[in-house]
């Protein structure tokens, strides 16, 4: 089968997330990704969760996920030359700002881009400032905003910063691998991303809006973000319904579906800021009315009028959503011994040329230097 | 030359995640035409239309609007008028891809679903990135980010036990949505240079905040039980949370998020803080974080946020205070690295830009143009592109095709309108 990234050699010296989690939707189109991996293996390889019957370095399940459809060398099982052959025919390269003593000096082939992902960039105040993902929520300015009024401002869990900086990162890595290829480009590009900035895509609209008309949200209580209004998860009778109204439209099919006539027409609802101000009398009837219904029921409903419901799925029903059963939403990753879990697929589908749908995960230096062709 | 140079793109979608996934391809140098009609303009200019909006250049004020739309050009088109949608044809002739985010059906309403698009250039990319995708028995529901955060899961990982499943942003599934979909795109183009072949993407923002959501995907799928949500502990590390800090001069809401990730981290921080030196190993530490957290709080408490961030970041301890969006625009690490780009945008005057989040070397790559303004590059596009005279242009005007000024729907009842026909 055609693969929209046959042919591309990606190298990832770093494992990190961010690194892994761009190179891995290449990995899924058909490129060529080999994790150069020191002795011990990538960090990932240590991170949870990790499945019960397996040992390190092969039972995480976060680094199976991340790292479907590569190939894994150990970078000291590589001779010189061997080592050398391989970054000369890479199209990309992926690290985390430094690479290793091996590589160095960095001589790269004119068609090579190297992409570093690093927590704040080289350079700046923060460039020597340990990372994390909660602390990149800290400084983007959108962890103060959740959470009770009172505080603490709650962190978002996971490694949500990191994957978004990986995705960040394939745009600009794979934008100017295109650009070698289309040759508007003659030499070898050294891109950066700073997870810091990559993150800013949901605050950034924040502070251009304060730098025109002075307003700062505040924390204003959980699932409470102007403007829209009514907007968050509620209980119904058997489920948890997400809500989002925005247009005059959606508002007065909202009211239809939950029998209020008497809010549909009142002039100060007719906008998201009338009616974010005016929660405090909104929210309670519209909860009453929620709770006579199941959620399912609500969001088909909804949808049939042009409503923007949500199921909101805990993690056990976000395997059974038909939506995301038709779509082959989640497939398996195989690790060692032929366990399978199930991941997230590529979040976007090629018709034509479609992306490996889970797949191998390979086992630390599973390929032989040798037999990389 | 730009990495993208040579490369077209019509821009079609409207919103957050669309947008700017086009602003991708335009920072890298693509040729991005956006297509709005002057009744059916980028809802994000304002999904609330009134006719005094519209005399007050409302449409060119949209902050939202503008930060997404930079480096592009911008034509009106009236694609229900069959002279409108003839020429978005002729201009799809000279493209490599178009880009949607109307909601399920609006495309072949329009007759411009993939097969009529691909009829008139056969190696056309159709990138079409609906909240749930364009497959499935969900495929032409209606959605917001804030929809595609809520379907996600995502919310069931999030805060405190006690609490509804806790949301983080008004619109989180939008900007992934954004770069999931330029994403999309330049897998599509980098096939279509190796063969010339177009083909149909499809995009689910829902799907792509499932990786957001992976920690929680990946605990039920090994162990079947999902992580305990926990608020801002943590089962690996003590202390980890957000600890109140000194008002200062942007108020008295001011945190700092501390994580001991290791002893060597744990060692620094009794250091600065001798009196966390009651608390002994990681084990002790988190059968006591209660007390453990109300003694760091003390300490933070009265000290200056920023100042205390610099302090312990210095000594190796994780560290970060809790900006404000305001404080983004002064942010020291942005300044150093000239993150912001300000630049003259027509009607708004000076604005800040966040540079794109990958940039070769040390500088940011420059921005060329703001966002463009209603119909701004008519002339440019339908003449210089498809070569339309000025009696024609002054033809297209005059029936309405084309135009600079928003309008109000022919249907619009009084007050406002919906003038949106997407979502997200």
């Amino acid at each position: 089968m055609t693969h929209a990234l046959d042919g591309l050699v990606v190298l990832d010296v770093s494992g990190s997330i961010a690194t892994a989690y761009c190179a891995k939707q290449m990995a899924d189109y058909g490129a060529q990704v080999i994790n150069l991996e020191p002795v011990g293996g990538f960090a990932t390889r240590f991170e949870p969760p990790f499945v019960e019957h397996l040992h390190a370095p092969e039972n995480s399940a976060l680094h199976a996920y991340l790292n479907t459809n590569k190939r894994s060398v150990c970078m000291d099982a590589l001779t010189e030359p061997q080592l050398r052959t391989l970054l000369h025919s890479a199209h990309l390269l992926l690290d985390d700002g430094h690479l290793p003593s091996r590589m160095l000096p960095w001589q790269p082939a004119d068609h090579c881009v190297r992409m570093s992902i690093s927590w704040y960039g080289a350079e700046g105040q923060y460039a020597d400032f340990t990372g994390s993902d909660a602390q990149i929520f800290a400084l983007n300015g959108m962890l103060r905003n959740i959470g009770h009024e009172a505080g603490p401002p709650l962190i978002p869990t996971g490694h949500q910063a990191q994957f978004v900086a990986g995705m960040t990162a394939y745009v600009g890595a794979l934008g100017h691998v295109l650009a070698a290829e289309l040759g508007n480009t003659n030499a070898a590009v050294h891109l950066n991303t700073s997870i810091f900035e990559a993150a800013l895509c949901f605050t950034d609209v924040g502070a251009i809006t304060y730098y025109n008309t002075g307003l700062q949200p505040a924390r204003l209580g959980i699932n409470r973000y102007p403007p829209t209004s009514p907007m968050g998860v509620y209980p119904c009778r058997d489920g948890w319904l997400g809500v989002s109204v925005l247009t005059p439209s959606q508002w007065h099919a909202f009211c239809e579906l939950l029998e209020l006539p008497e809010l549909k027409d009142m002039p100060l609802f007719q906008t998201t800021i009338g009616r974010f101000e005016a929660n405090d009398i909104i929210e309670p009837m519209m909860c009453e009315k929620l709770l006579q219904h199941s959620a399912e029921e609500l969001f088909y409903k909804g949808q049939a009028s042009a409503i923007p419901l949500a199921r909101v799925p805990t993690m056990e029903e976000l395997f059974s959503v038909d939506q995301f059963m038709q779509r082959q939403a989640f497939s398996s990753a195989s690790m060692v011994g032929g366990a399978q879990i199930s991941v997230p697929s590529v979040p976007f589908r090629l018709f034509s040329t479609p992306p490996h749908f889970g797949g191998p995960v390979a086992t630390l230096g599973e390929h032989d230097p040798g037999s990389l062709s | 030359m730009s990495a993208l140079s040579g490369i077209r793109i019509i821009d079609l979608s409207m919103g957050w995640a669309g947008p700017l996934a086009c602003r991708h391809l335009a920072d890298m140098g693509a040729d991005v035409i956006k297509v709005e009609s002057c009744e059916r303009f980028d809802w994000w200019r304002s999904w609330e239309a009134t006719p005094e909006w519209i005399a007050d250049d409302g449409a060119e004020k949209s902050v939202a609007f503008n930060m997404v739309n930079r480096n592009k050009r911008a034509i009106t088109l009236d694609l229900e008028h069959p002279e409108g949608r003839r020429l978005l044809l002729e201009l799809v002739k000279t493209a490599h891809a178009v880009v949607e985010n109307y909601s399920g059906d609006v495309m072949h309403k329009l007759n411009l679903s993939y097969p009529a698009l691909q009829a008139a250039n056969p190696s056309l990319i159709l990138v079409s990135m609906p909240a749930f995708g364009s497959t499935g028995p969900w495929a032409k529901f209606r959605a917001y980010g804030s929809t595609v955060e809520q379907s996600s899961g995502l919310p069931h990982l999030q805060g405190y036990a006690e609490d509804p499943p806790t949301m983080e942003h008004v619109a989180l599934g939008d900007a992934v949505g954004g770069i999931t979909g330029a994403s999309a795109v330049l897998t599509a183009l980098r096939h279509q240079a190796r063969t010339g072949e177009g083909q149909f993407v499809d995009l689910s923002q829902v799907e792509a905040l499932h990786a957001l959501a992976s920690h929680g995907i990946l605990e039920y799928s090994v162990s079947g039980t999902p992580p305990a949500r926990q608020g801002n502990s943590s089962p690996r590390f003590a202390p980890h949370g957000t600890y109140p800090c000194q008002e200062d001069e942007r108020g008295d809401d001011v945190w700092l998020v501390i994580q001991v990730f290791n002893e060597t981290q744990w060692q620094a921080l009794v250091t600065l803080c001798p009196a966390l030196d009651e608390f002994g190993d990681l084990a002790d530490r988190q059968q006591r974080s209660a007390d453990l957290d109300t003694s760091l709080a003390a300490w933070t408490a009265p000290q200056n946020g920023r100042e205390l961030m610099y302090r312990l970041q210095a000594a190796g301890v994780p560290a970060a205070v809790t900006n404000t969006t305001a404080d983004l625009l002064e942010d020291d690490q942005l300044k150093a690295r000239h993150f912001w780009q300000y630049m003259q945008r027509a009607v708004v005057g000076m604005q800040p830009n966040p540079s794109a989040p990958y940039r070769p070397g040390t500088d940011p790559t420059p921005i060329d143009s703001p966002a463009p303004t209603l119909g701004q590059h008519n002339e440019a596009v339908l003449g210089g592109i498809l070569g339309l005279g000025e009696a024609k242009l002054a033809e297209l005007q005059t029936q309405g095709i084309i135009g600079k000024r928003p309008r109000m729907p022919a249907q619009a009842d009084a007050g406002t309108a919906d003038t949106e026909r997407t979502q997200d």
